[in-house]
């Protein structure tokens, strides 16, 4: 069950491309939304957590291979709220609006303390999560909308294939 | 008959008493203005006729008239685009020479790419170690100073920006000769571990201090705020970048 394995693969490299060239100019107060994290939760929702895993560690690598001196932190990051939104969306409707974009926020947060934990274990400068927790809660808002707009434009479009 | 003479004869009367005093007639006004506006009208209708029936005999041309204008419309567009974009490329080049006189140039870059997830204030630029970009370089433009050399690689190049939290560089307040560690902020750079005698004032210009990767006097930005406690045995200057480092194209790249 689920988007099928290629369809998937497509949503990642979309969002590495916006991740790269078009990010930047939704800027809002220091935050930038992240399309990457908007697909695994996306996907993630419709799929058992096992999928979920997979793809969160692939996209977690895709955003690691990008950036400069990350380590593994965004891979181990994306994988764990990969698992945690795969867990929690069995209790839920996947195209349910408001707690897709629920879960959106809720993993921007939770990614990015992750990822300041992994890098502060890796050597990087402690108290990191709290510097950026305001840009965080930014991006935690730009990801709602985002994944709001990507539900949006989905349902658009089963309701032009189905007439 | 005789009304014909009465009038004849009023008409010669006015036109000679005219004629005596030097103004011109009435009656010659009212001929001349009724000719005039007789004029006009026909001169309308004549240039309206003529320029509809030119409208009518040259509607087959019109078409392809108005299609080549469009086309040579579009091209004088994409034309205006491409001269102000050169426009502002060469503005930026020109902005760069006083760096390039001032220091030792590595190499001249352009700004290829930003971290995809945003977690450190950094850019990529497309020079290398086969440029001779090495570690710890220096990176400026005309403005000032952008950041410093993180990583580099063959053909590209990681500059951790004056913004980044993990960015430290050695800083002199100009007016007083004041020393600090200027420490990134995200958006605007913090001027640490400066002595309290220094009497700081909002406007000050802040600028290298001799270091690793920029020698003493380039501009980090300008003072904006002072944050100074009683107990405190430093006091710390914040500092609006010189540079505006969301709108960075070409970048030149300085050694030691």
């Amino acid at each position: 069950m689920g988007p099928p394995w290629w369809l998937a693969t497509l949503w990642l490299l979309a969002a590495l491309l916006f991740q790269l060239v078009a990010a930047r100019w939704f800027t809002l107060r220091d935050a930038i939304p992240s399309a990457v994290l908007v697909a695994v939760v996306y996907y993630a929702i419709r799929v058992d957590t096992r999928r979920a895993a997979i793809y969160g560690l692939a996209a977690g690598l895709c955003d690691d291979l990008l950036s400069t001196g990350t380590g593994g932190a965004w891979t181990i990051a994306t994988t764990l709220v990969a698992i945690f939104a795969g867990m929690l969306s069995r209790n839920f409707f996947a195209d349910s609006l408001l707690l897709a974009a629920s879960m959106a926020a809720v993993a921007t947060l939770l990614r990015n303390t992750i990822f300041w934990i992994v890098r502060s274990a890796q050597g990087y400068p402690s108290g990191m999560a709290g510097l950026h927790f305001h840009q965080m809660l930014w991006q935690a808002l730009l990801n709602a909308a985002l994944i709001a707009i990507v539900i949006f434009l989905g349902r658009w479009r089963e309701n032009y294939r189905t007439g | 008959m005789i009304a014909v003479i009465i009038v004849a004869a009023v008409i010669a009367l006015v036109q000679i008493a005219a004629a005596r005093s030097g103004t011109p007639s009435p009656i010659s006004a009212v001929g001349t203005s009724v000719l005039a506006l007789v004029e006009e009208t026909a001169s309308s209708a004549g240039n309206a006729v003529r320029n509809g029936a030119t409208a009518v005999l040259s509607l087959p041309h019109l078409t392809h008239d108005n299609q080549t204008l469009l086309a040579r419309n579009v091209a004088l567009a994409r034309q205006n685009a491409q001269l102000h974009e050169r426009v502002a490329a060469d503005a930026q080049t020109l902005s760069l020479q006083p760096v390039i006189a001032a220091n030792r140039v590595v190499a001249q870059a352009r700004v290829i790419g930003f971290p995809p997830e945003n977690e450190s204030r950094s850019l990529t630029i497309d020079a290398g170690t086969r440029a001779g970009v090495q570690k710890d370089d220096g990176v400026m433009v005309g403005g000032g100073i952008v950041g410093i050399v993180q990583e580099a690689d063959p053909w590209s190049s990681t500059v951790l920006l004056i913004t980044d939290y993990t960015s430290r560089i050695p800083a002199v307040v100009q007016r007083g000769r004041w020393w600090g560690i200027a420490r990134g902020n995200l958006s605007s750079v913090r001027v640490e571990y400066v002595s309290q005698d220094a009497s700081l004032h909002v406007g000050d210009v802040v600028v290298t201090g001799e270091g690793r990767s920029f020698h003493s006097g380039n501009v980090i930005g300008t003072v904006t705020a002072i944050e100074r406690s009683d107990t405190g045995l430093y006091q710390t200057a914040v500092v609006k970048p010189a540079v505006d480092l969301n709108a960075l194209d070409r970048v030149v790249v300085v050694g030691k």
